[in-house]
């Protein structure tokens, strides 16, 4: 379905309005503050992505694992489901659609154990993965029902590589971009518009980075609403700014503490 | 699964109780809207259909639920699930929802129900040829139906998805109701997206077009499937609706194997269309199996084979315009092969009588509509493909062939019950004698005759 974003159900039903966006989210933000909001996610996604990484995923699949994320939280609170759950079943789901292949349940469950002890330690301590095979299974239907089966997700890698072409090939400058739409996955951007426009964004901060000023006529000479553009930039440029002064290693444990949490069915 | 939720190790929940209860109160489940029980009328590799409508009434319309075979989600559902959501054709099939149950993890998906498939239908043609009747239908209904087609590949493959199992059972067609005789392809179980494959195409699945509808170069072990793929099973199938029987049909012994390489195969493609020259298809030494090829088979075999004999056998006309476009569509060399977009342009489809949009062109249905399977509790899956095996392996005789095609629904095994009398099915009816003269038989249509000019007025044109 690379073809047609524009009939996509990407572009139909989860380019997300921004205010809707903080309504549906009003639950968690009377706990979390918008920047501790943002944290969490933030640290998730970076399990998946090393879950990703250890599972030998391309980019294209975690990309996808993490607009999944992204999209049950949009439409959830974070005590629906355990996000420490989510996020290998999001890998999971995503490496099905995407065609990397079925990932074994069982190399799924390890990677998951030996990536929150060995990486993630510091959030988690001594507490091992908790999550089995029929968790990630049950969890995984609820996540195909919560995404409404709308599984193809479109990225901006490909947009950005059309886009780099047309600058005449730059690697310098598509390493930089490429980055930046990585980074990208950490804020909402990739729920409130579409990928080519969060491409063009990457590349006008990658051209910042670079000092690149001779691009300005090819930026001008695009046919895109530029106040978008320069919302996702801001976007971006945000969670960098977050980044400077933000130690997870320190803060990550209390804000998993504080975050809304599943309660267990009532005692009899 | 059941309600235990709560780790023992971390003590962590996973699901938030109020969360569940009220996404199962608010979940619909297949077996309270629609009634279908007794109803399957197919059975195969991907699992169950059942002909089924809804309880409440809201609409009397029929469709189809499609059970997926095992539990949870294998990735060929995945696939299924993640193309069909984002395509809307007119000639593909269209998923109208999915259920899941989470109970016995099973997969049900929910289509517009289709009374035909060019599987069953050239089934009907070949048994009324073997009895030497003729089967009644409008003129250009081959036409319609490959144009059709074409118009849906075209669709699947400008959205950079290739169907990769396309054959007669996968084509479905239309019966009475507002899409009457419309062709939509199905069984996209198999589709990929082709424009960024993360891994080598044949990695995944090591065989996946039926064999009879295999290209030429898949048989040699091209590693990457391509929209010319789609197009040689596209011919492969205008050649069978024009003479009934399968062109490269073969006898085959393994339907797995890793080994896409199949002798047998390939002689039967040179035994119709004679053995590639040099000239014609320059990459075909790169093959894989090229080496292979050029061991196991003598170009002086296949001296007096050709696509135009063969037809001419079939009493298609070598200098007709079906037998130029089936011409282009099975070309041996997949970058000389036309685009459907190309096949589309055709003179074929200018030429009189055009393509319809309904297939059967306001005429009479000639075929039966799907009959009800039941199950046989007793048989093993492993068993009932065993026997579907040995189905393939019969040899080929004029009285068995359509018993032999009838691997592609596995349904041969399944007792069977008639549920509709032959009121719809048969053009018997005195009041519908007027039809007959807008009529002519399905096969051998080749001769122009005078009833195409009456035909033109029943006939909505594209």
């Amino acid at each position: 379905m690379a073809g047609n974003f524009w009939q996509s159900s990407h572009h139909q039903q989860w380019i997300l309005d921004k205010q809707e966006l903080r309504r549906d989210r009003q639950f968690d933000l009377n706990i979390l503050s918008e920047e501790e909001y943002q944290k969490v996610f933030n640290f998730f996604a970076s399990i998946i992505q090393v879950l990703g990484e250890q599972l030998k995923l391309r980019q294209q699949v975690i990309a996808t694992a993490t607009v999944y994320f992204k999209r049950f939280y949009a439409r959830n609170s974070l005590k629906c489901i355990d996000p420490l759950l989510l996020a290998p079943t999001c890998v999971f789901l995503a490496s099905k659609v995407e065609e990397f292949g079925v990932i074994s349940n069982s190399r799924l469950i390890t990677t998951c154990q030996t990536v929150i002890k060995n990486k993630f330690s510091y959030a988690y301590g001594q507490q091992e993965f908790p999550y089995r095979t029929n968790h990630i299974l049950e969890c995984e239907f609820y996540l195909l029902e919560n995404l409404d089966c709308c599984l193809i997700v479109y990225q901006p890698y490909r947009p950005l590589l059309l886009f780099v072409q047309d600058i005449g090939q730059d690697d310098q400058l598509l390493t930089y971009a490429w980055r930046i739409v990585n980074d990208s996955l950490r804020t909402d951007v990739s729920l409130l518009y579409p990928p080519y426009q969060i491409a063009i964004g990457a590349l006008q901060i990658a051209c910042v980075m670079l000092g690149k000023d001779n691009l300005k006529p090819w930026f001008a000479e695009l046919n895109v609403d530029m106040d978008k553009i320069q919302e996702i930039v801001r976007a971006i440029i945000n969670l960098y700014e977050m980044w400077k002064s933000y130690d997870e290693k320190k803060e990550i444990q209390g804000l998993l503490s504080k975050m809304p949490k599943p309660k267990p069915a009532p005692q009899r | 699964m059941g309600d235990n939720f709560q780790n023992k190790t971390m003590a962590a929940v996973m699901m938030d109780y109020d969360f569940k209860i009220k996404t199962q109160n608010e979940r619909s489940k297949v077996e309270d809207l629609f009634d279908y029980e007794g109803c399957k009328v197919g059975r195969g590799t991907y699992g169950h259909v059942y002909k089924a409508r809804r309880k409440d009434g809201s609409d009397t319309k029929d469709y189809a639920l499609k059970q997926i075979e095992g539990t949870g989600l294998s990735m060929s559902a995945c696939r299924e699930i993640a193309l069909l959501r984002e395509l809307k054709h007119p000639n593909v099939i269209n998923l109208i929802r999915v259920f899941l149950s989470h109970t016995d993890r099973k997969v049900w998906l929910l289509f517009d129900y289709a009374e035909h498939d060019l599987w069953h239908i050239i089934k009907f043609h070949r048994a009324a040829k073997a009895n030497k009747k003729s089967v009644m239908v409008p003129k250009g209904m081959v036409k319609s139906l490959l144009y059709q087609i074409l118009d849906g590949i075209h669709y699947l493959h400008s959205n950079w998805v290739l169907h990769r199992d396309l054959k007669p059972a996968n084509i479905l067609v239309m019966g009475e109701g507002p899409e009457r005789g419309r062709v939509k392809i199905a069984d996209m179980g198999f589709a990929r997206l082709f424009n960024a494959p993360l891994k080598p195409l044949a990695d995944l699945d090591p065989v996946v077009v039926t064999f009879w509808y295999r290209a030429p170069e898949l048989l040699l072990g091209a590693r990457h499937y391509t929209k010319a793929i789609d197009i040689w099973a596209i011919g492969c199938i205008f050649a069978e609706l024009l003479t009934s029987e399968p062109i490269f049909h073969c006898r085959q012994e393994d339907i797995k194997t890793s080994n896409p390489y199949h002798h047998d195969q390939l002689d039967r493609i040179f035994n119709v269309m004679g053995f590639p020259l040099e000239k014609d298809w320059e990459d075909i030494r790169k093959m894989p199996e090229h080496a292979t090829l050029v061991k196991d088979f003598k170009r002086s075999n296949y001296q007096n084979c050709s696509l135009s004999k063969y037809m001419d056998r079939h009493k298609i006309k070598p200098d007709s315009k079906a037998f130029s476009l089936l011409q282009r569509l099975l070309l041996m060399d997949p970058n000389k092969r036309i685009t459907s977009e190309q096949a589309m342009q055709d003179p074929y489809f200018a030429e009189d009588p055009l393509p319809t949009q309904d297939v059967f062109a306001g005429c009479t249905i000639p075929y039966p509509k799907r009959e009800f399977l039941t199950d046989d509790d007793q048989e093993d899956k492993s068993d009932s493909k065993a026997r579907q095996n040995q189905q393939q392996q019969q040899p080929n005789t004029q009285q068995n062939q359509v018993q032999q095609n009838s691997h592609d629904h596995g349904a041969n095994n399944a007792k069977r019950m008639r549920m509709t009398g032959p009121n719809q099915g048969n053009n018997t009816g005195g009041g519908q004698q007027e039809f007959h003269q807008q009529q002519q038989m399905m096969f051998g249509s080749q001769q122009q005759g005078g009833s195409s000019q009456q035909q033109g007025n029943y006939q909505q044109r594209f």
